[in-house]
């Protein structure tokens, strides 16, 4: 049985890395997988439709599952690139994963639009100390305690319940892990906003693609809450963003405090066909695509320079 | 030597013998790779530290599972008390008072129900129950708390136990209902003539005669139920909460322990023993189901030879 399944995995193994070859005529052909964090997903299927139009002969492969599954696939070498939304661990490091920075995100606290503390909590922001008593100690309770209103309701709060880079982020941003976020565990992206727009006195947070819609603008029913990251007291212009552009604009800028680097893993360096669609995403093309897409931030030129030059 | 055609026939029979027995072994073998996979973490503790031990903190080490047992047992208890009288009256309307033509039209509506997909009924919960629950229940509820023991919580979301035995009672009603219909169904007509002879009611008739013969049938309906709902995954994980905490009110939010495979599996790839903790509450959870299908199958197989 065993011998069996060593044979198939050989066989199957064989099987994607002479996929990955450079055809007579050097046009590239050969098929591609990736799988992984939920908020790289939509710029990944644009990037493998832009490549796919560009080498007819190329078909790629992308599936959703999060950046647990994105990581651990690629470590078993189910797909080619995994998509992981979170700092690689050293664990995965040891086990042959080389990552490749490719993309940045932030992840916002939301909070419902008919919260009745809205106005003193634009007004007033939240700062980090805030939010770790509320979300980590436990020890805010009220929203009146946080936004100094005065309309004596609890807060309601949310986490994640599935283990995902949203999570991890935020938590990193309150300086925890997953596990030691309070909160009503609701599943995925969608389920938070969900359960926030359902919840006027309800907070969660989410990954910057969900927050937003096509259009740019907030979605609907929800408002970010601006967080006091300069610690004086009042949310500034630059701390409520209403729209992506504004989002975009300070964390580009490097004012946003809860961001997060988004990682393709590759078992190994990367070559061949991989090598080719790292370098596509990072191109100038590539970078038009996620800008497009409107999901998650291109690296800024410097940045891709480097990556660029690891790849080499 | 034979002819052509019964050696087909016996190569035939051979095959599908071969083809049932590997079905009938994955049990064996999934029950097996578990085992192999949680070995690590139970070679570290013992398996009654980590069932009872509430401390679930897997960076620091600690695996205590009683938080998502409990929270296990909690929802699919709701859910049976509410779904058993359910399921239960619905039986005994088909199979004594419906007429032939509502009966017949009501078995398909119950095969549907039993196949809706978990995660509608999730959706269904996130979307419906639990926005009732906070909206129109809960405030109810905090005046009542102060006489109702089990029902003060400071969880006032609507994710909980409660709104999680809703959705669970909902998805077993169906198959509670089938099986005690067929077992009501199965009882003889003489049975029931005798009792009506004497001058008894018809209600009567199925409230001493009826419901007494046909108890172990019922029973086992309800333990298929229980089977069902201790393993029903997404359509909890979605309304439950997803707290670790041992629930202490009706309304408070729990973990179980399908939601907890769910949740995590695949992403811990770098805590040590994490995985193999996981597996061993898949292990866990295939054993209870095995032990409770096992059971139910026994108690219709004694009530199908008490009738042929």
């Amino acid at each position: 049985m065993k011998k069996l399944i060593i044979i198939a995995l050989a066989l199957s193994l064989l099987k994607i890395s002479s996929n990955n070859v450079f055809a007579q005529g050097s046009e590239l052909q050969g098929t591609l997988t990736l799988s992984g964090a939920w908020a790289i997903y939509p710029t990944a299927v644009a990037w493998a439709e832009g490549f796919q139009k560009k080498y007819p002969k190329v078909k790629i492969d992308v599936s959703a599952g999060g950046a647990g599954k994105g990581a651990t696939d690629a470590i078993t070498g189910l797909v080619d690139i995994g998509m992981v939304s979170r700092e690689p661990d050293p664990a995965e490091i040891k086990k042959g994963i080389t990552p490749v920075y490719i993309l940045h995100d932030a992840v916002f606290a939301v909070i419902n639009e008919k919260n009745p503390a809205l106005e003193s909590i634009l007004k007033k922001g939240v700062n980090k100390e805030n939010f770790i008593d509320s979300w980590v100690n436990g020890s805010i309770a009220t929203w009146d305690k946080v936004a100094a209103s005065k309309v004596n309701k609890p807060i309601h709060l949310f986490t994640r319940s599935d283990s995902c880079g949203a999570a991890q982020s935020w938590a990193g941003y309150l300086g925890k892990k997953q596990e030691d976020l309070k909160g009503i565990g609701v599943y995925g992206d969608p389920g938070i906003l969900e359960a926030v727009k359902k919840d006027p006195i309800g907070i969660g947070y989410n990954n910057f693609s969900y927050v937003f819609s096509r259009d740019g603008a907030l979605a609907n029913g929800i408002r970010l809450v601006p967080i006091d990251s300069n610690e004086n007291g009042k949310a500034d212009a630059d701390e409520i963003y209403t729209n992506r552009d504004e989002a975009v604009k300070a964390i580009r800028a490097g004012r946003y405090p809860a961001t997060r680097r988004n990682y393709f893993f590759v078992k190994g360096k990367p070559a061949g066909l991989v090598r080719e669609f790292i370098l596509f995403a990072l191109s100038e093309e590539g970078v038009k695509i996620v800008d497009e897409v409107g999901a998650s931030l291109s690296l800024a030129t410097q940045e891709r320079e480097k990556v660029l030059k690891s790849l080499e | 030597m034979y002819q052509k055609r019964t050696i087909k026939d016996i190569t035939a029979k051979h095959i599908m013998f071969t083809l049932t027995l590997l079905v009938s072994l994955l049990v064996v073998v999934i029950a097996w790779g578990l085992f192999t996979r949680s070995r690590p973490i139970l070679s570290e503790n013992s398996l009654t530290a980590l069932l009872f031990s509430v401390k679930w903190h897997p960076t620091q080490g600690q695996f205590g599972f009683a938080p998502f047992i409990l929270g296990t047992i909690y929802v699919t208890l709701v859910a049976i008390v509410l779904a058993v009288p359910l399921a239960i009256f619905s039986a005994v309307f088909l199979a004594e008072y419906a007429p032939k033509a509502l009966r017949n039209s009501f078995k398909p509506v119950l095969d549907l129900l039993a196949g809706i997909s978990p995660v509608i009924f999730g959706a269904f919960g996130v979307l419906v129950i639990v926005p009732l629950v906070q909206k129109y229940l809960l405030p109810v509820v905090a005046h009542l708390a102060k006489f109702v023991p089990f029902l003060a919580t400071n969880n006032f979301t609507g994710f909980g136990v409660f709104s999680a035995g809703i959705i669970l009672a909902m998805m077993i009603f169906p198959i509670m209902t089938q099986v005690a219909e067929e077992v009501i169904h199965s009882i003889p007509k003489e049975v029931r003539d005798s009792s009506l002879a004497l001058g008894a009611t018809h209600w009567e008739t199925i409230k001493y005669v009826v419901l007494k013969k046909s108890r172990p049938g019922i029973i086992a309906a309800v333990i298929l139920g229980l089977a069902r709902a201790f393993g029903e995954t997404i359509a909890v994980l979605m309304v439950v909460g997803n707290v670790v905490q041992i629930p202490k009110s009706l309304f408070d939010a729990a973990y179980t322990l399908p939601a907890l495979i769910a949740n995590n599996y695949g992403e811990m790839m770098s805590i040590p023993l994490y995985d193999s903790a996981l597996l061993l509450a898949a292990l866990i959870l295939l054993v209870v189901t095995v032990f409770f299908n096992i059971l139910a199958w026994l108690i219709l197989a004694r009530v199908e030879k008490a009738y042929v």
